[in-house]
């Protein structure tokens, strides 16, 4: 048999091996003690650190916590503890994975550390290094162990984002080139970097500027540089999908929003036209390849691509959008991390990334399939989902700012989007099994996580808390919100 | 100054143009001596660069070309040119440098207008070759000739970078080798089975 076609799959009633029991068994759950403490230790902050006092800087001044670090160091561990359970309850599950998944649970623990650094970063070089190192650590999680990737896709993933990191820092050498030229000193600390920009149309500047946002959208899976994107979210194992797709990819976001804190002011027109470009090109690009799409991980993977497509529209309108937008993000890690981890399980039983095969999935794994359905619909915008309330924010925002024609063409493309995502998905869900198979029991760890992201995802939809909400809105008016 | 950066535009487009894979890690040496010889003499001597100068040259001059030909010596196309030895793409290659001093001229004044000129041809010139070169090997060539010109664009700066985003970069840069060499190579990097490293273009 394929080594993919078995990866991983469950046998529900089997005792522990000797591998489990004779190997680190205490690998992955001292993982998960530490990954909580790293979890409490963010919320704590959260609920002790009052809006007012920041910016906080420390560590020289590298590293800073204001509103934007703060929530997404809060989003991105939260997200890591639940697929730090994920990786927990596949250890307990399927055997022949145990030693893979000790492996990348290490190299897990590593990245998360550089991922939480690169958003407390206050220095854009710097954070441009620890993007690329959480590249590395990333292939690595791809490729090790007997059932991971193949090297040829962990290959196309490091040359593409090689290739625009190289991009976003030869943009940062253009604005050294422009600040050198006006007889300034460019220094990259994001609090500072302001004062060697100037609001004049300065052709290195705009080059510079062009060229950052152009290297971060290929990190964000943003048109033209996205191919990377739905063969890595395929190729990778699950653990690994959802950690690129909704903690590297936040990493990326932080990126990009600060790139906009320092430029909104300098040059507005400028940055909204190029995110309008690649967000309309992204979107685009996802709707025809998701109306082609047989394959249930590839076309999350392409919903991906339209959901960066509509974070750059909505930053590229800014003001009323903004909140939209930071909304958006922090829903979108969750119900990307929720669908991809939903799909390793479905995956797990059926060995199998094609829609085909799973034709009334719902009733072999039947809460597997239901917060499947929950995590389709939150990624479509459907109410009570924190999506649908963000992507009405966003509409409303580009209303607002008079661009109709933009309006238009976002509620076409979404609307394409829906209507292809669920001719796929619905019938996998719903429809009549090729098979008759037995009900899938499904252990109480492998479940609750998941439900707490349809909680969190239906709380940010209807009921936000006062505190969430500064936050957000912190972070909203840091971007140029109104 | 002027001198280094002629060497190190020649250690760029010598093996470009008129040599194969396996000579590669000898000019990103030679690359990796003159981007020491500039962090040297730019700025005044300071142990800031003096420590950043030494990494340079141990690191990007000594250690990275000895990793790398211990990968490309096993490397079963080990023969072949960065650049597909036609007239196309050496018609592509020489406008591409043209156009990229003409970009440098931007710069007005002669000495940045030069580094401009070689980092951009370096740049476009690694572009080049992981757009047309199928060997995963040369495409990691590709990518440290860009971060090596990524380097050079810091003899710009008025002072040298902080050392930690030095030291950050330059772990990048071995993360980029390490990494790049396990992908292309076997699961024991140093293995001694000759593989097939043909991948796809970019």
């Amino acid at each position: 048999m394929n080594p993919i076609s078995q990866l991983g799959m469950e046998r529900p009633d089997e005792a522990p091996t000797a591998a489990y029991r004779n190997g680190a068994s205490w690998l992955l759950p001292g993982m998960l003690v530490l990954v909580s403490l790293l979890w409490l230790s963010s919320l704590i902050t959260f609920l002790v650190t009052p809006l007012a006092a920041m910016p906080i800087y420390f560590a020289g001044r590298y590293l800073v916590l204001d509103a934007t670090s703060l929530l997404f160091v809060l989003v991105v561990n939260t997200v890591y503890l639940v697929i730090s359970v994920y990786m927990l309850s596949r250890e307990r599950t399927s055997h022949e994975l145990i030693t893979d998944l000790r492996v990348r649970a290490v190299w897990s623990l590593l990245f998360m550390l550089v991922v939480n650094l690169g958003i407390l970063c206050n220095h854009l070089i710097l954070q441009w290094t620890l993007i690329e190192v959480t590249t590395a650590c990333a292939v690595v999680m791809m490729v090790c162990g007997k059932f991971g990737a193949s090297r040829a896709v962990a290959w196309r993933y490091m040359l593409y984002s090689s290739m625009t990191l190289a991009i976003t820092f030869l943009g940062f050498m253009c604005l050294v080139q422009s600040s050198a030229l006006r007889e300034m000193t460019m220094n990259f600390q994001i609090d500072q970097i302001n004062r060697a920009l100037t609001t004049d149309r300065d052709p290195w500047q705009r080059l510079g500027l062009a060229l950052i946002l152009f290297g971060l959208g290929g990190k964000l899976g943003l048109a033209p540089l996205y191919s990377w994107l739905p063969q890595t979210y395929e190729a990778a194992p699950t653990s690994t999908s959802a950690l690129l797709a909704s903690v590297q990819f936040n990493l990326c976001v932080v990126a990009m929003f600060r790139a906009l804190q320092v430029f909104q002011d300098i040059e507005p027109g400028f940055v909204s036209q190029e995110l309008l470009f690649m967000g309309y090109l992204s979107l685009v690009v996802a709707a025809i390849q998701i109306m082609a799409a047989r394959n249930y991980k590839r076309l999350i993977a392409y919903a991906c691509i339209s959901s960066s497509g509509v974070i750059a529209i909505g930053l590229s309108v800014g003001q009323a959008a903004a909140y939209g937008v930071v909304l958006y993000v922090v829903s979108n890690a969750f119900v990307k991390s929720l669908l991809f981890i939903t799909a390793g399980r479905m995956r797990s039983v059926y060995g199998t990334n094609d829609v085909g095969p799973l034709s009334g999935v719902i009733r072999v794994l039947p809460f597997a399939g239901l917060l499947f359905t929950g995590g389709i619909f939150a990624l479509l915008g459907f109410p009570p989902f924190a999506s649908f309330l963000a992507e009405m924010l966003i509409l409303s925002g580009i209303v607002q700012a008079g661009n109709l024609l933009a309006f238009t063409l976002l509620c076409v493309m979404l609307t394409i989007i829906f209507v292809a995502t669920g001719r796929t998905i619905f019938p996998m869900l719903w429809g009549t099994p090729p098979k008759a198979r037995a009900p899938f029991k499904e252990s109480l760890i492998s479940i609750l996580p998941k439900l707490g992201f349809v909680g969190v995802l239906t709380m940010l939809g209807t009921y936000t808390p006062e505190a969430v909400t500064r936050l957000l809105s912190a972070v909203a008016h840091s971007i140029g919100g109104s | 100054m002027t001198l280094a950066l002629i060497i190190c535009l020649l250690a760029t487009l010598i093996p470009v143009f008129f040599g194969h894979e396996s000579t590669a890690p000898f000019w990103l040496g030679v690359q990796a001596l003159s981007l020491g010889w500039i962090t040297l003499t730019q700025h005044p001597l300071s142990w800031h660069v003096g420590l950043a100068g030494v990494e340079v040259l141990l690191v990007r001059a000594l250690l990275v070309p000895h990793l790398m030909r211990r990968v490309i010596v096993r490397h079963a196309a080990s023969h072949i040119g960065l650049l597909p030895s036609n007239l196309f793409t050496w018609g592509i290659a020489v406008s591409m440098i043209i156009f990229a001093f003409k970009f440098g001229d931007g710069a007005r004044a002669d000495e940045r207008a030069l580094t401009l000129g070689v980092v951009a041809s370096t740049v476009m010139i690694a572009l080049l070759i992981l757009a047309t070169n199928q060997q995963r090997t040369s495409q990691l060539v590709a990518l440290l000739f860009m971060e090596n010109a990524l380097a050079l664009f810091e003899s710009l700066m008025p002072e040298p970078w902080p050392l930690p985003v030095h030291l950050a970069i330059s772990t990048v840069y071995l993360l980029t080798v390490s990494v790049g060499s396990w992908l292309v190579g076997d699961h024991a990097v140093f293995g001694t089975q000759r593989i097939d490293v043909t991948g796809e273009t970019l």
